[in-house]
Parts: structure tokens; C-alpha cells; sequence
């Protein structure tokens, strides 16, 4: 009988109450997985932003649009790589609940601000060169089971035609993807052109620009040098850098991190109190026993291992199912949910990070009834009753 | 039978000290579910008052249709007309008819809390606005007068936006203006907005005279639908024609909905942890009174007096995690000032809402907890053998 089997026999002493208290810590990392994972796809823009990539919009706010010959005039700028601009489309497909994420763009700047966008080298062509073509995100394609060479109407909530209907023709010419899973490909882009001519109001504005900096050390300079440029103009600009745009407009959203934070923080409160308390009840209940194998020539040291080893075993098990769980679960709704968190995954960062809390909580559960044991004297342990 | 049952009750609660340290990890986590639970609900119908609440049915809106929000719509001082000259209006003392064009743009404010950019409503309002919104009143300073470069900020944008406060000169974009008002509808949706002249708004913005949004006093709720028939039927027009009611109930669905969503499965998970842990606590009291138990039966106490002494221990316990955790939410949740982005694509300020069905419903959920924990261990004490009374 080696160490390992004494410290699985006395983990399943009881088997209901290890299990009971798996189910606890089962729990806690299901929602430590599942929280994270949605989290860290929420936040991916963050993450997938391009060091040296820059948004410039309107000052008043990115939802107000600015002339279109500020394209022009921003490429002039010194340390200024490429420049892209982007509009709103406010699209739709067949009915309002249809709701499709779609920018009017200018395809050759944009697709070289963007170069993790991938797909085949054909189909990029035909987006450059055809007038009405939709590029579709692979997610949004499998959204709404539209494929290569579809002619489909989109309908604007904003913009009108000069006759008087709101709806594109456009011919799905491109299908794109990106070229890592966090990338999201749950939007659509068409020419800015093809658009532009047709709009009843409005005409000759962009609603943002994409500034590719030649090196990220230079982006506070250039970002200054593109507003100085409008500045005191009518439609004044304000540059950030793409990560910090994204960082801005998540945290319209409210304080994520924090609720995340005091949710997670609640339910490992409950295992810590709940699996703290059982163990050192458990290591008790076992003063006799430890006292024989210390009777047996058991040294302290490896009481100590034991009972430590104990608590952690039994905080990987539960962790580990309830991790497994929390990963079948996001897989299941990876799917479901592409269309608005594009990449949902288990990351590997929230794996270990629950590794380590894992390993944490069995060592704080465990420390305290393993001292316990270790000063057990056997005179008084044995001489009970 | 009731005598017993009370009996062994007082046996099982006065022996709690003994598992003191289980029977405190089992009430603070069920508190800790319990608040989880309700903070979420408390976000979630704090949330909904406020966009909810704010709507009127006798105030008709009107949007371009299809344009589905009012960033996106756009009409014509035609239309404006028409519809004040159309049926169903009600009319002011004078004679006019209380009608507001409003044009809306988004700005941006530096929120408080985060320190970064949010997006607010700056709405150019005409004189009969205020009469359009329940509860309007200028609670410091004065209204804007017309023409000048003034604001309103709603009570709402003050608390969570920084740099509003009356008297100081705000740049939101190009423009520089004075706050010189705060106004205040009684915590409903308005008072999320800014608001100014909108011939100045117009006139900065390069707008013409167009508006987004026309918001009209009905002369009753059912006058709607003569409008609406109107509104079909006069061709120039081109029109969503909604009900105040109608139109925010619609936009406060989805983010109240969302926070529902994941706020009752985390509870629920929550409370599946909690309860192995209750279950964890019933049993070990079971085990600790097995001779205890044994020997009451032998003395003629019945079976079901030990399952009702566990049932009620393991619900006690419940009930006071649920009460403690309750009240623990409503010190810490009610009435915080929150924003998130609302369907209008701005920032919606509201304040957490403990309500008292929320407040019913974190205690059910703990009493679940109670009842289903203390189940199996509750049989296992109405089955102890009488033979038990000699080991140990």
C-alpha cells in the first residue's frame, strides 16, 4: 500500500461527502470556465486590435460621419502606412429583426489595414473589381445559409436611395474569414462607390478611417498630426489607437470585468467555506488513525504531504469535471452564437488560471488540517476513551 | 406526534453550535446565492423601470419607418406639419397642438466611473417638450432659452458623467455650451438626455430644418389608431407611428431580458453547489446524533419526528442564509447608479431595484436549497436502527 492509495482511500473514506464536495468545486469552475470563456471573446477586439492600427472618428462621436475628402488629406500625413474609411450601413435582410452588421468600405485600403481578413485569392479579386459585390464573413454566411454567387437585397434603417427605397443589390462575390479564431467574420463589406452614388442624403461623408502607422512608436504623433489637420473645421476628429477605441466602446457596456469579478469571487467564497470546514471536520474524525501511522513510523513530513495532497486531489477532480463541463458547454454554444461572439472557445489563459486556482484551493482548504495532523500526539490520540 | 417533532427540533437546534463552523458555511453560502441572485434581478428591473416606466400612452411618437430607432429616422418640417394638423391631437390651451419635433444626436461624455468615452443623447427640443414628459421639472437653474448656445442636462447624466455641472462651460465637439439647467423626470429615461434649442442644434449640425423624432400629446390612448389610420392613408406621409408605451417597452426588453438570462442560470448553478454543501451539513449532523437519535426512537419517539427535527434544522439554516442574503443585497445593491448602453445606442442611467418579488424570490430559492439538502439525510434519521443506540 503506497502513499497514493492511503491518500485516495481517505479521500473516499466517505465517498457521499467527496462527492458532495465535488459537486461544490465542480460548480465553482464551471462557472469560472463558462465566465471566462465568454469574457475573453467579449473583450477579443481588445486583443486582436493591430499595434500599429489607429481609428480616427468624428469628435463628437463615431456615430456622427465626416467629409470624404478627409481620406485624402490623412494619407498626406508623414508615418501614415495605408488609410481606410468605413461606413455605417445599418443593414437588414428581409425583415428588421434580420439585423446585418455591414460597412460600406473602400476594399483595397481596407483589406490592407486588415490583413488577418483572409480568403481565396480569386474571390479577393472579384471584391476589388466587382461594383456590386457583398464580401460575407464566413460566420454571418452560415448565419443566414447564403453562399457564393447569391444575389441578395440588403435594406438599410438609415440610408435611402434617391429613389426613395432602401434597399442594395448586391451579389456575394467573396466569402472572408480571419485568419485566427478570435478574428471576427460576422459582418459584411461592399464598395463605398456603389453606395454613395445611390444615397438620397448624406452624400460624400465616411464614417471612420483606419490609419495603419509605418511603426507603433509613432502613433501618438501621427493620431496628433491627423487631428491638428481638422482641427477648428466643422467636423473635428479624434485618433485613438484601435485598442483603445475598442476598450472605450466595451466599457459603454457598464463594468464587466467587475460583475464578472464579484460573481466568480461569490462562488469560490461558497467552496472555500464549504470544502475548508469539511476538511478539517474530516481530518478529525481521523485523529486515531493518523496517530497509528504515526505509531507505524509515519514521519510528520509525510502526514503533512498527505493530508495536503488529499485536498488538492480532491480539488482537481471536481475542478477538472467542472472545467471539462464549462468547455463542452462553450463549444456547444460556439455555434449558436457565432453571429455575435465569433471564436467563442475555451481559451487556454482561463485553463490556466483555473489550474492554478485549482491547485490553490486545495492547498488553502488543506493547509490548516494538515497541521492539525501533524501535531497529533499519539499519548493522547490513542489514549481517548 | 407534534410534541416529538418539536422536541427533537429543539435537540437539533440547540446542538448547531456543535457543527457551528459547517452550519456557518452552509448560511453564508446561501447567502452568497442568494445575493448573486439578486443583484442581477435588482440590475435587470432597475433597468426596465426606467425604460419601461418612461413611456405614456397617450404620447404618440413618430419615426421614418423602417428606421426602427430614432438615431436612424428622419423627417420633414412637412411631415411635422401634417401630423399637427392631423386627427387624435390633443391641443394646448392656446390652441396649438402639443406637438415637438426633436432632432437627436450622439455625444460624447466622459463617464465617471471608467474615465473613458460614452455615448450620450444631445436631443434639440422645441417648446412643448417639457409638456411631453411626465414629471419634467427644472430642479436647478433654468430652462435654455431659445437661440443661444444653452443646455438642460438631465439629473441622471450629472450623477454618472463628469464635467455637467451647472453654470460650467461644456465643448462637445466643435461647440462650446453652457449647462445653465438640470432637469428632472422622476429617474425615467429623459433624464439619461441633454437637451438644447433645436433651431441651434439644427443650425450646428447642418440639418436644415429636418427633425428625427415627433413626439405628440394624444387627446386620449385610443386616439391612436385614428392617427395611425391617418397616417396609412395620407400619402406624403411615410411614417412608424407607436405609442410611447409601446415604443420603449420594445427597447427595454432585450438588455433587461439579457441580464435575466444570466442571472437566474448562475443563481441556479450557484445554488446546485449549495446544496451538496447543505446535504454535506445535514448529514454530518445525522451521523454526529446517530446514538442520539437511536435512543429517542428506543424511548418511543417516532421515525418521522427525526425527519422532521433534520427537515426543519436543514430549512432554518436556509431560511436565515436567504434573509441574510437579502438583506445584504438590498444594503449593497438598491439603488446603486448604473449605465449601460440602451437600445437607443446611448448610455441609459439607472439605479438597482431591489424589489420585494425579487426579495420573495432569493428566499424561495433558498429554501429549495434547505428543503432538498435536508431530504435525504432527514430519511436517513427516521431510519436509524434502534440497534445504533449501541455503538459509537
Amino acid at each position: 500500500m503506497n502513499d497514493a492509495t492511503l491518500i485516495r482511500k481517505g479521500l473516499f473514506r466517505k465517498k457521499l461527502r467527496a462527492i458532495l464536495l465535488m459537486v461544490s468545486i465542480m460548480i465553482a469552475f464551471l462557472i469560472f470556465g463558462a465566465l471566462g470563456a465568454f469574457y475573453t471573446v467579449f473583450t477579443a477586439g481588445v486583443d486582436v486590435a493591430a499595434a500599429n492600427r489607429l481609428i480616427t472618428v468624428n469628435r463628437i462621436n463615431f456615430t456622427v460621419s465626416m467629409p470624404f475628402a478627409y481620406w485624402g488629406r490623412v494619407q498626406q500625413v508623414e508615418g501614415v502606412e495605408n488609410v481606410s474609411h468605413a461606413s455605417w450601413f445599418g443593414g437588414y435582410y428581409q425583415e428588421p429583426r434580420n439585423f446585418v452588421q455591414s460597412f460600406a468600405v473602400d476594399p483595397e485600403s481596407y483589406l490592407a489595414a486588415y490583413p488577418e481578413l483572409v480568403m481565396p485569392d480569386e474571390q479577393r479579386t472579384a471584391f476589388l473589381n466587382t461594383r456590386t459585390c457583398l464580401a460575407v464573413g464566413a460566420d454571418l454566411a452560415t448565419q443566414f445559409g447564403w453562399s457564393l454567387g447569391d444575389r441578395i437585397p440588403l435594406l438599410s434603417n438609415i440610408w435611402q436611395k434617391t429613389d426613395g427605397s432602401s434597399s442594395w443589390e448586391f451579389d456575394i462575390c467573396a466569402i472572408f474569414d480571419g485568419d485566427e479564431a478570435t478574428v471576427p467574420a460576422n459582418y459584411a463589406m461592399f464598395h463605398y462607390e456603389y453606395y454613395n452614388e445611390a444615397l438620397a442624403f448624406n452624400t460624400d461623408q465616411l464614417g471612420w478611417m483606419i490609419v495603419n502607422t509605418t511603426d507603433p512608436s509613432i502613433n501618438e504623433r501621427v493620431g496628433r498630426d491627423i487631428d491638428a489637420l481638422f482641427a477648428n473645421s466643422s467636423a473635428e476628429t479624434e485618433t485613438s489607437t484601435e485598442a483603445a477605441f475598442n476598450q472605450a466602446f466595451l466599457e459603454q457596456f457598464g463594468n464587466i470585468a467587475l460583475v464578472l469579478v464579484l460573481v466568480i469571487g461569490a462562488a469560490f467564497a461558497t467552496i472555500l467555506m464549504i470544502v475548508g470546514t469539511t476538511m478539517v471536520m474530516a481530518i478529525n474524525e481521523r485523529t486515531k488513525e493518523i496517530a497509528v501511522m504515526k505509531t507505524l513510523g509515519f514521519n510528520e513530513g509525510r502526514i503533512f504531504r498527505m493530508v495536503l495532497s488529499e485536498s488538492i486531489l480532491l480539488s482537481l477532480i471536481g475542478g477538472l469535471i467542472g472545467l471539462g463541463l464549462a468547455t463542452l458547454m462553450v463549444t456547444g454554444a460556439a455555434a449558436a452564437l457565432a453571429g455575435f461572439l465569433p471564436g467563442l472557445a475555451m481559451p487556454m489563459s482561463v485553463v490556466l488560471t483555473a489550474l492554478a486556482l485549482m491547485i490553490g484551493l486545495g492547498v488553502i482548504t488543506g493547509i490548516i488540517p494538515a497541521i492539525n495532523a501533524t501535531r497529533i500526539r499519539i499519548v493522547e490520540a490513542l489514549g481517548k476513551n | 406526534m407534534f410534541k416529538q417533532s418539536t422536541a427533537v427540533t429543539m435537540l437539533n437546534l440547540r446542538s448547531i453550535p456543535q457543527r457551528l463552523g459547517l452550519s456557518l458555511a452552509t448560511i453564508f453560502s446561501i447567502a452568497l446565492v442568494v445575493a448573486v441572485l439578486m443583484g442581477f434581478l435588482a440590475m435587470a428591473n432597475g433597468f426596465r423601470a426606467t425604460v419601461a416606466g418612461s413611456g405614456e400612452d397617450d404620447i404618440a411618437v413618430f419615426l421614418r419607418a423602417g428606421s426602427q430607432a430614432e438615431l436612424n429616422s428622419g423627417l420633414s418640417r412637412d411631415d411635422v406639419r401634417l401630423i399637427e394638423e392631423g386627427p387624435g391631437i390633443a391641443a394646448a390651451a392656446d390652441g396649438t397642438p402639443i406637438v415637438s419635433g426633436e432632432l437627436f444626436v450622439i455625444v460624447d461624455g466622459i463617464k465617471r466611473s471608467s474615465q473613458t468615452e460614452a455615448n450620450l443623447p444631445l436631443r434639440g427640443v422645441g417648446a412643448q417638450a417639457p409638456q411631453l414628459r411626465a414629471g419634467f421639472e427644472i430642479i436647478e437653474g433654468r430652462m435654455f432659452s431659445p437661440g443661444a448656445g444653452e443646455l438642460v442636462v438631465g439629473a441622471s447624466v450629472l450623477r454618472e458623467f463628469q464635467g455637467f455641472e451647472l453654470g460650467d462651460p461644456i465643448r462637445l465637439g466643435t461647440n462650446t455650451w453652457t449647462v445653465v439647467g438640470i432637469f428632472s423626470t422622476g429617474g425615467s429615461l429623459a433624464e439619461s438626455e441633454i437637451w438644447t434649442d433645436i433651431g441651434v442644434l439644427q443650425n450646428l449640425y447642418q440639418r436644415g430644418t429636418s427633425v428625427q423624432s415627433v413626439r405628440a400629446r394624444l387627446t386620449s390612448p385610443e386616439a391612436i389608431e385614428n392617427v395611425r389610420t391617418y397616417v396609412a392613408d395620407e400619402p406624403r406621409l411615410n411614417l412608424d407611428v407607436s405609442s410611447e408605451q409601446e415604443y420603449f417597452a420594445s427597447s427595454a426588453g432585450g438588455t433587461s431580458d439579457l441580464i435575466m438570462y444570466l442571472g437566474w442560470p448562475l443563481a441556479i448553478a450557484m445554488a446546485i453547489g449549495a446544496l451538496a454543501g447543505a446535504w454535506n451539513t445535514m448529514y454530518s449532523s445525522v451521523d454526529a446524533r446517530t446514538r442520539e437519535i437511536a435512543t429517542l426512537r428506543a424511548i418511543g419517539f417516532s421515525g418521522g419526528a427525526a425527519f422532521i427535527g433534520t427537515m426543519v434544522e436543514s430549512m432554518m439554516l436556509a431560511a436565515i442564509g436567504g434573509l441574510v442574503g437579502a438583506g445584504v443585497s438590498y444594503l449593497m445593491f438598491n439603488g446603486i447608479s448604473a449605465s449601460t448602453l440602451g437600445s437607443g445606442f446611448t448610455q441609459v442611467v439607472f439605479s438597482f431595484d431591489v424589489t420585494l418579488q425579487s426579495v420573495i424570490n432569493g428566499v424561495v430559492l433558498a429554501m429549495i436549497v434547505g428543503f432538498v439538502g435536508g431530504l435525504i439525510p432527514a430519511v436517513r434519521a427516521a431510519r436509524v436502527p434502534l440497534l445504533s443506540v449501541h455503538n459509537g
